[in-house]
């Protein structure tokens, strides 16, 4: 009777086995994202109250212009990166890695970073400052543009990795017939558009939810009024919420139109897996374009280059370098790289379920799309609420909380990542391997993880880079003594040293170069097999 | 037994992991929040680890939440305290803890040579270095003979636009609101802030952005603080650094405070942070890093910090600037608009 019932869990295990593999992965998105979120809706009756603060006007007025500036911020970055993608991705133009390589890097840093070299650049006391540059700066223009080139990078590299992975013979059909910019504009622009919505979507979304770079050049916007919600003399996290209530509309939106255009595509044209061919040869606009591409990058890497200018090793006071450092760096690296572990394991199996039109894995990835439009201040409310108890104070008053709250931010990052890698690979593979017997759990890890780990590699890459340059989520409640890098420069911005903050941000520089670079080299080498 | 390459690396991870994990010894460690910046109190919290060999874990404010970011962390954390000491940039905001019964009084030895009206005597709060609201104006903008000499200046349509002073509902300009509001009453208070907005005074995120604002010459004069105006005078700005109503009801001094945590997890910890931080060698530090005024005799100054016995103090009494702060925060809010 024991080895009936033995068979029989067995078989009912093996029958829900990829249910079960798929539930143990959201078991991360539900504990770190999901509960906070619910823990928020306690703060509803609160937020009753709060929806007064629509009837100033003001809140609209400051809803309105965020939209604003982030149309304007992503126009801006279109305008850049769209050209660039095209001429990195298949223009003859020298150097065109280096560019690409340099215009790219600054994606990576925590926008503010740039901001500040731009301030160190322009700002009145800065190396070309003025009055009249100064006053610009600190606009919405100034902000406009900072996070336009900041993140022009999104769709110069969207654009790039589209027009490198279109089929090659409809390019060479066209170029027998049309010039250079005919079949850049009539042949490999339409085909990439999805990736272009994609740029679109990530861009206004950053922008958005930017709060750094706005608190810094002291524009107002939005997501900085909720930010302060929580930071009046009467705590009102309820007042935030209803504040973020109103954006609910927006990322409903946004998450529509992400899901039409965007989420189910073929990777060809939003991916990595591009297919090599001969440049595209500009002819007599060889040169003033790869003037202007190379202007554009050297642009994107001033702020930084003037970090690096500014940046001291030395400060007043009994303070030395190396004590304003402390243990910031280990502090981010600690987190980053635990989190994106994590994320990259569970992005694995949730992308693979939204590849595979899993409704429990399309849930789940709604839910990480709502983790990461949630206004980091207000996710942050609740992950105090749920983290912040005498049995789980092993979490929350150490490195671990900021593990959580970067994989509540960014699973997003890695399901979507692996999910477009998956969606490509020929189904196929994965039913023949079933046919023969192999369970859910084999098929997952002797079929799509080989053929997918670079994607996960990828995954696991992106995650770090976005754990690293994260300040919203963390500054809320980063551990005592265990502040990441980014908030320590944050709150060291104010009143600090100016070489010693500078010094800090270049140190930042340097973590991320180095990460990028071994992240790089490490997935090439674990794929080479 | 030999470890390969990977083992080891997993052997350093595990490693590391549990010492961020908390898995140290807790008995040598004290956790402190402090909204007075960070450029000022880390190095006494580091001073303080060099003296006693305890640890300290610290978390600090923002620039733009300042006073009230790491409060409200405190109030969100009030069912499982995770801090020991609070050090408060102002005196009223530990009235806000002490009101939710989240203080532990304690009588500090070191409180001894204080002014017993900047302390509490049942040991809830004790203040020491001292700020002052000042007005900091912008010599290039402002002749001699045109120097503000009343925060009622920021209203007098001759500086139309061309003044600032931080958003009221963040920082000490929350305190200096609600202390006008006990010193003049809603009436006259409520009509200042209204003309304020007449006259286009621009309401910047923070103290330090008032002092970039008058630095860079984009207002004439600003409200802030006496630390914000030293930056700018360390900075090399042509500045004029006033102490306002001299002539009239004075200036705003503010103590910044420290207070002791009910249910601090390392009790023992907190109460020797909180005499190392109110002894007379931490009000020297910080009187030549901060020019914060020490409130007691005989500690040495810097030139350019006065003492609080060379100005005329606004009369304050702390407690009552502190209901006056949470009563009044509802009409602040509709006037700030947000």
């Amino acid at each position: 009777m024991v080895e009936a019932m033995g068979r029989a869990l067995s078989t009912s295990v093996r029958r829900h086995e990829s249910l079960l593999i798929l539930a143990g992965a959201a078991i991360l998105l539900l504990a770190t994202a999901v509960l906070p979120l619910v823990r928020l809706v306690t703060e509803i009756p609160d937020a009753i109250d709060g929806f007064a603060l629509f009837r100033s006007g003001r809140a609209w007025r400051l809803l309105g212009r965020s939209i604003l500036l982030s149309g304007a911020t992503t126009m801006l970055a279109l305008c850049i990166g769209v050209p660039l993608g095209l001429i990195v991705g298949r223009m003859d133009v020298p150097g065109r890695r280096a560019l690409w390589l340099i215009h790219a890097f600054p994606m990576f840093l925590p926008p503010f970073l740039i901001a500040l070299g731009w301030f160190h650049l322009l700002g009145q006391n800065g190396f070309l400052g003025s009055e009249e540059s100064a006053s610009v700066l600190f606009s919405a223009a100034g902000l406009v543009t900072i996070l336009g080139l900041t993140f022009a990078p999104v769709v110069t590299s969207l654009v790039a990795l589209g027009v490198r992975g279109i089929d090659v013979s409809l390019e060479e059909a066209a170029r027998l017939v049309a010039g250079p910019g005919h079949v850049a504009f009539r042949i490999l622009l339409p085909a990439v558009w999805p990736a272009l919505a994609l740029a679109t979507t990530v861009v206004f979304t950053l922008t958005f939810s930017e709060l750094g770079v706005p608190m810094f050049l002291r524009v107002e916007v939005f997501p900085a009024a909720v930010f302060a919600r929580l930071g009046g003399v009467d705590y009102a996290p309820g007042e935030a919420l209803a504040l973020v209530l109103a954006l609910l509309p927006m990322a409903v939106l946004l998450f529509l139109l992400e899901r039409k255009f965007v989420s189910r595509r073929s990777f060809e044209v939003v991916g990595v897996r591009g297919t090599a061919t001969t440049p595209l040869s500009l002819g007599r606009w060889r040169t003033p374009l790869a003037a202007a591409a190379w202007a554009v990058a050297l642009a994107s890497a001033a702020p930084i280059v003037v970090l690096f200018l500014r940046a001291g090793i030395s400060s007043n006071g009994p303070f030395a370098f190396v004590d304003w450092v402390a243990g910031a760096p280990f502090n981010s690296l600690l987190a980053a790289v635990t989190a994106a572990t994590l994320l990259a394991l569970s992005g694995f199996v949730i992308g693979h379920g939204v590849a595979r039109g899993s409704r429990f894995a399309a849930v789940l990835d709604a839910l990480a799309v709502l983790a990461f439009v949630t206004p980091a201040a207000v996710l942050g409310v609740g992950l105090i609420g749920v983290w912040n108890r005498p049995q789980t104070g092993f979490v929350y008053g150490t490195a671990a909380i900021l593990v959580v709250g970067y994989c509540a931010r960014y699973a997003l990052v890695a399901i979507r990542v692996v999910a477009s890698a998956v969606s490509q690979m020929p189904v196929d593979l994965e039913r023949a391997a079933a046919a023969s017997g192999a369970g859910s759990g084999r098929r997952l890890l002797r079929i799509v993880l080989p053929l997918n780990a670079r994607s996960v590699g990828f995954a696991w890459l992106l995650g770090m880079i976005f754990c690293l340059r994260d300040l919203e989520t963390a500054v809320l409640f980063y551990p005592p003594g265990g502040e990441p890098l980014t908030v320590r420069i944050f709150t060291l911005e104010a009143n600090g040293p100016e070489p010693v903050v500078a010094g800090l941000g270049v140190l930042h520089v340097g973590i991320t170069a180095v990460v990028l670079v071994l992240g790089s080299a490490f997935i090439a080498r674990c794929t080479r097999w | 037994m030999t470890l390969d390459r990977r083992q080891l690396v997993l052997l350093a991870l595990l490693t590391l992991g549990a010492e961020s994990a908390g898995c140290r010894s807790k008995s040598g460690e004290v956790v402190a929040y402090s909204s007075v910046d960070q450029v000022f109190s880390e190095p006494e919290f580091r001073a303080f680890e060099a003296r006693s060999g305890i640890r300290v874990r610290g978390v600090f404010d923002t620039e733009e939440t300042k006073s009230t970011g790491v409060l409200n962390r405190l109030i969100a954390e009030a069912d499982h305290p995770q801090a020991d000491v609070f050090w408060s940039g102002d005196p009223v905001r530990p009235f806000l803890l002490i009101k939710r019964g989240m203080v532990e009084p304690y009588v500090s030895p070191s409180a001894a040579g204080l002014p017993a009206g900047l302390r509490a005597a049942d040991g809830t709060w004790t203040g020491f270095a001292a700020r002052a609201r000042v007005l900091l104006v912008n010599k290039s903008k402002v002749s001699p003979a045109e120097m503000p000499a009343s925060i009622r200046d920021l209203t007098n349509p001759k500086w139309r636009a061309q003044a600032s002073m931080a958003n009221p509902l963040f920082g000490t300009t929350t305190m200096h609101v609600a202390a006008l509001f006990s010193a003049w009453g809603d009436d006259n208070a409520r009509k200042f802030l209204n003309d304020l907005k007449a006259n286009g005074v621009r309401v910047a995120s923070s103290n330090g952005e008032v002092k970039r604002l008058v630095v860079a010459g984009e207002v004439a004069f600003g409200l802030t603080d006496t630390d914000d105006a030293n930056e700018a005078i360390k900075e090399g700005a042509a500045v004029e650094v006033i102490y306002p109503d001299q002539q009239g009801m004075g200036s705003l001094v503010m103590p910044t405070t420290v207070v002791l945590l009910r249910g601090a997890p390392h009790a023992e910890n907190g109460r020797k942070l909180v005499d190392f931080l109110l002894s007379a060698e931490t009000e020297r530090r910080m009187a030549e890093a901060a020019a914060h005024m020490p409130l007691r005799d005989g500690v040495p100054t810097p030139k350019t910090v006065k003492r609080v016995g060379e100005i005329r103090a606004m009369a304050v009494d702390y407690a009552r600037v502190a209901s006056e702060m949470e009563r009044i925060q509802p009409w602040l809010k509709q006037w700030a608009g947000l």
